[in-house]
């Protein structure tokens, strides 16, 4: 386990970064409000910011008074290692790191929940009955309406290739995207977009001749876009960009049109989570109608179940895009994401792209 | 009988057992075959992805490199959802990468440069297929041998087993049924001889002997002609008997018969001397006719086989000086020699004294009544024999064994029963003694002898 918690550390560092706040503990604590019966405990880890958070668990504990609950917001790479040092302490474990948690379900450390609402989620949104995706969250552009007014729409990939391509002096420097080298979100777009199309390192190539700056978190990109440094952002997390650009009308966020990765945030059940009922009760309410609805009411994460429709579901998601989104395959796949030698290859072509224009 | 002891349940019993050992032999044998089947599909899974994995392992910086192609581990996750585990191994056994140090495979390949060996693990609580492929890295420079080690759960390949040997489960279960409804009727057809043999022989009239004339299969037949024999037999026996009552009768009429004219003709008289006269004939012929009776009584009485009586031990000698006592006068005013000879010591059968002194009292009478004037009777020891000689004219051998027929008379002009030897006989019978005729000592006369069960010399 050294290797792979040396592993973890060179890993998990950029992977979270993708959305979670810096800030240390954060913690929500609800109180068994019940007299009679017994009381349980229920502890949830989880890379979902508190603001996102609160509504679901606030609904949860009011349907299930009887239960403490106590949720707290990691890092990705504090909840993994914090799993793999203390594998008995929480007993749901939310994170977007998908490969991570792939993994740990692989190598059998999660339980497998046998519920009628587990059995009824779409098997795309889930491997076994052991990892359950519970959001429907796209990969966007956000692009400022003066590059539109003055360059023409930007719908998709194509669009932007050809902006990029064109007009890379006038955009010199106003370019942001993820690093690939230190994030581990961009990472993983990277490696999804270079296999689903070759024309990625084209994409690549004009972000370097662009000059580009590459950064390690969607709020980073936004902070910049907001402030006006940056004009165009390219592979950010749409529900915190939806959350953030709310108020900020100069700012378009785009779904592209040609193709759209769509991240998704994993639940598991350790095996040895300390109170196995409550935590079958909770990951029930997250992939039950009742928790996905107030997911797709009261946060931007993008509610999954089929039953669901209207804005915030993927239903209405897939209505408005169709066959254009591209959900990151729940699978072995992600496995090779994770390989050392895989990473270095990747990043050493993608570094030879991005730099291409300098070459000439 | 038991009760559930039935043809057709023991039939059905033998038939059934080794039919349901074979179906548990079939059904572990399919049980082990889906397995294997299964095995067999879902290591090409692993195969291909080794495969995959190797075709892309490349020498870089002085080192193995590997770009792995996630298809490679998509390929080994079927419907089932198996979890997947690879790992590239150097030469010196170091891990380059992998999710997982899968362990080695200690056996020799088939030898080659590329092969390819497959096994069940148990690894970290989980039970896994391995396939590990030891390949080399080859280039103009450099050759540099690696295991690819591709491994996943078992879930699609038991799924797959338990279906195909579902399939063949129901298969086998239909055969089974089949088999059985076949061998219930099988056995009915089979016994239905048997019970229309006992129909038949239900359905005869109790007083017919006559043969069971019905077309049966070969086992049944035999029995059928078994039954046939016992029932000529008793034929024989009954047709002997009613003979026998026939003669009996005809042999006591006969001397009934003279009385009564006797009577008659004495009463047409009125002279008391004739009547003496009568009387004393009459009287005379009523002891022989009260003879006779007594000797068919005694006739019946050992006929029957039913007839056992006690055997005591009795010593020959003493029996046979005594008959000769007996009959000597008689003997004597016939003219005939009668002589005993008797060996020295004891002779002890078992027996019953009065029955043999019958016999061999009847032995002397046939023996004065056809003309022997010579008449011995002889006891030897070792084995214990009884033998009663003539010097008379003898009986030819073939008809020899007519003469134990109760009632034959070989010749007409002697008068007699016809019982003698016949009453011999069934005494020899109920002593268990064997009954010889045979020609005396220079080919005349007869010799009868009755040689009793005992030691032999």
């Amino acid at each position: 386990m050294n290797r792979l918690s040396r592993l973890a550390c060179r890993w998990l560092l950029p992977l979270g970064l993708v959305g979670a706040p810096a800030g240390a503990d954060e913690t929500l604590h609800y109180a068994a409000t019940t007299d009679i019966g017994p009381t349980s405990q229920l502890v949830v880890h989880g890379a979902l910011d508190l603001p996102q958070m609160r509504p679901l668990l606030e609904d949860f504990h009011h349907k299930n008074p009887d239960l403490e609950v106590r949720y707290r917001n990691l890092t990705t790479l504090a909840l993994h290692e914090r799993f793999l040092v203390e594998p008995d302490e929480a007993d749901v474990l939310l994170s977007s790191a998908m490969p991570w948690q792939y993994r740990l379900a692989n190598e059998g450390h999660a339980r497998s929940l046998e519920s009628p609402d587990a059995r009824r989620w779409p098997a795309w949104a889930r491997w076994r009955h052991e990892l359950f995706a519970f959001t429907f969250e796209p990969i966007v552009m956000v692009v400022n309406e003066t590059v539109i007014e003055r360059f023409g729409e930007v719908r998709g990939h194509a669009d932007l290739l050809a902006l990029l391509e064109r007009h890379a002096a006038a955009l010199q420097g106003q370019v942001v995207t993820y690093d690939p080298a230190t994030s581990g979100a961009g990472y993983t777009y990277a490696i999804e977009e270079s296999r689903l199309s070759p024309r990625y390192w084209d994409l690549v190539a004009a972000l370097g001749k662009a000059e580009a700056d590459l950064v390690d978190t969607t709020g980073e990109m936004l902070e910049g876009l907001i402030e006006g440094r940056y004009q165009v952002g390219y592979n950010l997390l749409g529900s915190y960009a939806r959350d953030r650009l709310a108020d900020q009308p100069q700012l378009r966020i785009v779904v592209p049109e040609d193709y759209a990765l769509v991240t998704q945030r994993l639940a598991l059940i350790p095996r040895q989570a300390p109170h196995p009922a409550a935590a079958e009760r909770f990951l029930d309410y997250l992939i039950g109608e009742p928790g996905q609805a107030v997911l797709a009411r009261e946060t931007t994460l993008g509610a999954i179940h089929p039953a669901l429709e209207g804005p915030g579901t993927a239903t209405s998601l897939r209505q408005e895009r169709g066959e254009a989104l591209r959900p990151i395959t729940l699978g072995p796949g992600l496995l090779a994401t994770l390989d050392d030698l895989k990473r270095e290859a990747l990043l050493t072509r993608w570094q030879r792209e991005f730099s291409r224009s300098e070459q000439r | 009988m038991r009760r559930g002891d039935s043809l057709y349940r023991r039939l059905l019993g033998w038939l059934l057992l080794p039919l349901l050992v074979l179906g548990s032999l079939i059904l572990i044998q399919a049980w082990v075959d889906a397995q294997r089947t299964a095995d067999r599909a879902f290591d090409r899974l692993l195969e291909a992805a080794s495969l995959a994995i190797a075709e892309q392992v490349q020498w870089q910086d002085d080192r193995l490199w590997l770009d792995l192609p996630p298809a490679a581990l998509e390929m080994l996750a079927t419907d089932a959802e198996e979890r997947v585990f690879y790992s590239l191994v150097d030469g010196q056994g170091r891990l380059i990468t992998g999710n997982a140090n899968l362990p080695g495979d200690s056996r020799q390949g088939l030898g080659g440069e590329d092969t390819l060996l497959y096994r069940n693990i148990d690894w970290q609580d989980l039970s896994l297929r391995q396939g590990v492929r030891r390949t080399r890295f080859e280039d103009w420079r450099v050759r540099e041998p690696f295991e690819v080690r591709v491994a996943h759960s078992r879930e699609g390949r038991d799924a797959l087993a338990a279906e195909l040997w579902r399939a063949n489960l129901a298969m086998i279960l239909a055969m089974a049924a089949l088999a059985t409804v076949g061998l219930l009727l099988a056995i009915r057809a089979a016994l239905t001889p048997l019970t229309r043999l006992r129909r038949a022989i239900r359905a005869r009239d109790p007083r017919t002997l006559a043969p069971l004339a019905l077309s049966l299969p070969r086992e049944l037949a035999e029995l059928r002609d078994t039954v046939n024999e016992l029932l000529a037999r008793m034929r024989r026996v009954r047709a002997n008997q009613e003979r026998f009552i026939g003669d009996a009768s005809h042999q006591l009429r006969t001397p009934l018969a003279g009385l009564s004219a006797r009577a008659e003709l004495a009463l047409r008289q009125d002279d008391p001397a004739r009547w003496k006269e009568a009387l004393v004939a009459m009287q005379a012929t009523s002891a022989r006719t009260a003879r006779l009776a007594v000797q068919l009584l005694s006739l019946t009485r050992l006929a029957n086989p039913e007839y056992r009586p006690d055997l005591v031990p009795l010593e020959l000698n003493t029996i046979a000086r005594q008959a000769v006592r007996d009959h000597w006068t008689s003997c004597h005013r016939q003219g005939v020699d009668l002589g005993v000879e008797t060996v020295e010591g004891e002779v002890w059968v078992r027996g019953i004294d009065w029955l043999i002194a019958e016999a061999i009292g009847n032995l002397i009478d046939n023996a004065c009544r056809y003309g022997g004037r010579r008449v011995t009777v002889q006891v030897e020891d070792k084995p214990p024999r009884l033998a009663v000689e003539d010097d008379g004219p003898g009986i030819p051998p073939q008809r020899r064994l007519l003469m134990l027929r109760p009632f034959h008379r070989d010749r007409e002009d002697v008068k007699g029963s016809g019982l003698g030897l016949a009453i011999v006989d069934g005494i020899a019978r109920t002593h268990g003694a064997r009954l010889q005729l045979s020609s005396g000592h220079d080919g005349r006369g007869l010799t009868v002898v009755l040689q009793f069960p005992g030691e032999s010399p």
